[in-house]
């Protein structure tokens, strides 16, 4: 007979471990659900990894936290504070990109990228032979290189839609971040890929996605907790006491009657 | 009590479905929070001024012809199904200076916005990353929706788009269609419809054109046979990368002729004009 003990309390213990797996399970249908999703001309362009673990979600909190304070505008900075905060608290992270979106383009000229009904915006600000974009020069300028080819973009919307559906389909809090996916993908995790979206996966009584209260990154429980221990550990030096023969709740002189 | 004729009613029962597919969409996770997406549902005649324009469009390209034959077969058959359009305005960016669009900040973006915002084949641009995305799962919220409710459907590109041309929700810069129905296997996919409109050669023709290397003899010559028969070394056929102003012009012609659909549709022309 096999026991398997689940409980989300504490963090990272064998119990929350036996949930985390549950977690990977569905993990891994999003990402069935990311590949058969809707796609211009069926035509296959999303590329997906599962991040899984403490210390790989620390590496991606990590990135965040530098683009929180190093790159990104004034106003994405507690965006993506929080969100870090929140990929500590995830039990998986399914990352998804598109790699066509940059080098690969529909050529349909559809207008969506540049407003032009040849795909000339696109051809005009990316370095091609004859209509063959270079994706050997990954250069940036800016957090992702653009220009991209919006429909492929738009495709990587599908997988990501249909990811969520599952997630939520088995009762999983799921949350898309720009912020999760631009860390992963400076980290090289779905590397073809110019824009990768992460999408954080918990199981928890409280959705760890929502009611977010001020200054979350300093706020968050694992800041409570550790704020606990640091001060549990501190007070009981003060009222401490020799226990094994004497008990502060008792009047001095009674003790000894009642022994 | 009553008997219901089982097709008619789950035909009659798809526009119910396509109302799901909206409450689904409206509750899409998006990654800006700030979509303000608009959706409409068309029925039966409110759909003949896109299946006219598609198929107006379909006489110089096959991806719309391919679109207004089902519809007006569908059309013709009594089974016409309702069509949710989902769209939004996705020239206001969120404004995080990512640089997906091709501008360095959401400044200049907006700033090259005012002045040229255009239009291809079936959407204005450019457009911002972040709203492409958050459209597309809010599309795909509703496609889920309908194959969750075991529902025939398809997310249009063309429809989309000729509906939003003849001014279906005003202010959106790209529209989606998705009909929901008919009733039945692979209505979307495989149509039975479309056998009846390009013949075995044309078929062929276009996988050629689609994969010429996979039709191709020796290269290394220079002068490749492109294997267009069965025997097809006997009195070769060779591929030849030429200008085509005759069809350039026949493209030109055809999509003057939807734009001017669309203004007869629109009551700006007379149909007779």
């Amino acid at each position: 007979m096999t026991r398997i003990y689940i409980n989300e309390w504490p963090q990272n213990s064998p119990p929350d471990q036996a949930k985390k797996d549950n977690v990977l399970l569905v993990a891994k249908l999003m990402v069935n659900g990311a590949l058969t999703a809707p796609f211009t001309g069926g035509v296959p362009g999303v590329e997906a990894e599962i991040v899984y673990g403490q210390t790989e979600q620390e590496k991606i909190a990590r990135e965040m936290e530098r683009l929180a304070h190093q790159e990104v505008p004034k106003k994405l900075k507690k965006p993506f504070l929080y969100e870090a905060a929140m990929v500590r608290e995830s039990d998986a992270i399914v990352f998804l990109g598109n790699f066509r979106a940059r080098f690969s383009p529909m050529d349909a000229g559809c207008g969506l990228c540049g407003g032009e009904p040849d795909c000339s915006f696109y051809y005009e600000r990316v370095p091609h032979f004859n209509g063959v974009p270079d994706h050997t020069d990954r250069k940036r300028n800016t957090a992702i290189q653009g220009p991209l080819c919006m429909l492929r973009a738009h495709d990587l919307a599908y997988a990501v839609g249909s990811a969520l559906w599952l997630a939520s389909t088995h009762f999983v809090d799921a949350k898309p971040c720009y912020s999760v996916g631009l860390a992963g993908r400076n980290l090289d995790i779905c590397m073809n890929s110019e824009v990768v979206i992460g999408i954080l996966m918990g199981v928890a009584s409280k959705n760890p996605y929502a009611d977010i209260p001020n200054e979350y990154h300093l706020t968050n429980m694992t800041q409570m907790v550790d704020a606990l221990r640091k001060i549990a550990t501190v007070t009981r030096q003060v009222p401490n006491h020799p226990y094994t023969f004497f008990d502060p709740t008792r009047k001095t002189g009674e003790q000894e009657k009642e022994d | 009590m009553a008997i219901y004729d089982g097709l008619k009613a789950a035909n009659e029962h798809m526009l119910e479905v396509a109302k799901a597919c909206a409450v689904s969409a409206a509750k899409a996770p998006t990654l800006t929070g700030q979509l303000d997406l608009k959706m409409e549902i068309l029925t039966g005649e409110d759909l003949e001024p896109m299946i006219q324009v598609l198929e107006t469009l379909g006489k110089t390209s096959a991806f719309q012809l391919h679109d207004a034959t089902a519809f007006r077969t569908y059309k013709n058959e009594e089974v016409l199904p309702p069509v949710l359009l989902l769209g939004a305005d996705l020239t206001k960016p969120p404004l995080w200076n990512c640089g997906a669009c091709g501008f360095p900040t959401c400044g200049e973006y907006l700033k090259y916005v005012s002045k040229n915002k255009g239009v291809g084949i079936g959407a204005y641009g450019p457009s911002c990353l972040w709203k492409v995305i958050d459209l597309g799962i809010a599309g795909d919220y509703a496609c889920a929706a309908a194959a969750q409710n075991r529902a025939e459907a398809r997310i249009l590109f063309s429809l989309g788009a000729v509906s939003m041309f003849l001014g279906r929700l005003e202010g959106c810069s790209f529209v989606l269609g998705l009909p929901i129905g008919p009733v039945g296997q692979y209505r979307w996919f495989d149509r039975l419809p479309w056998t009846k409109v390009i013949n075995y050669e044309q078929r062929v023709m276009t996988q050629m054109a689609g994969a010429p290397n996979v039709f191709m003899a020796f290269s290394g010559g220079g002068r490749p046979i492109l294997k267009t028969k069965p025997r097809w070394w006997e009195k070769p056929t060779f591929m030849k990368v030429e200008q085509d102003p005759a069809f350039e012009e026949a493209m030109a012609n055809g999509q003057a002729e939807a734009y001017e659909k669309i203004m007869q549709f629109a009551g700006v022309l007379d149909f007779d004009e």
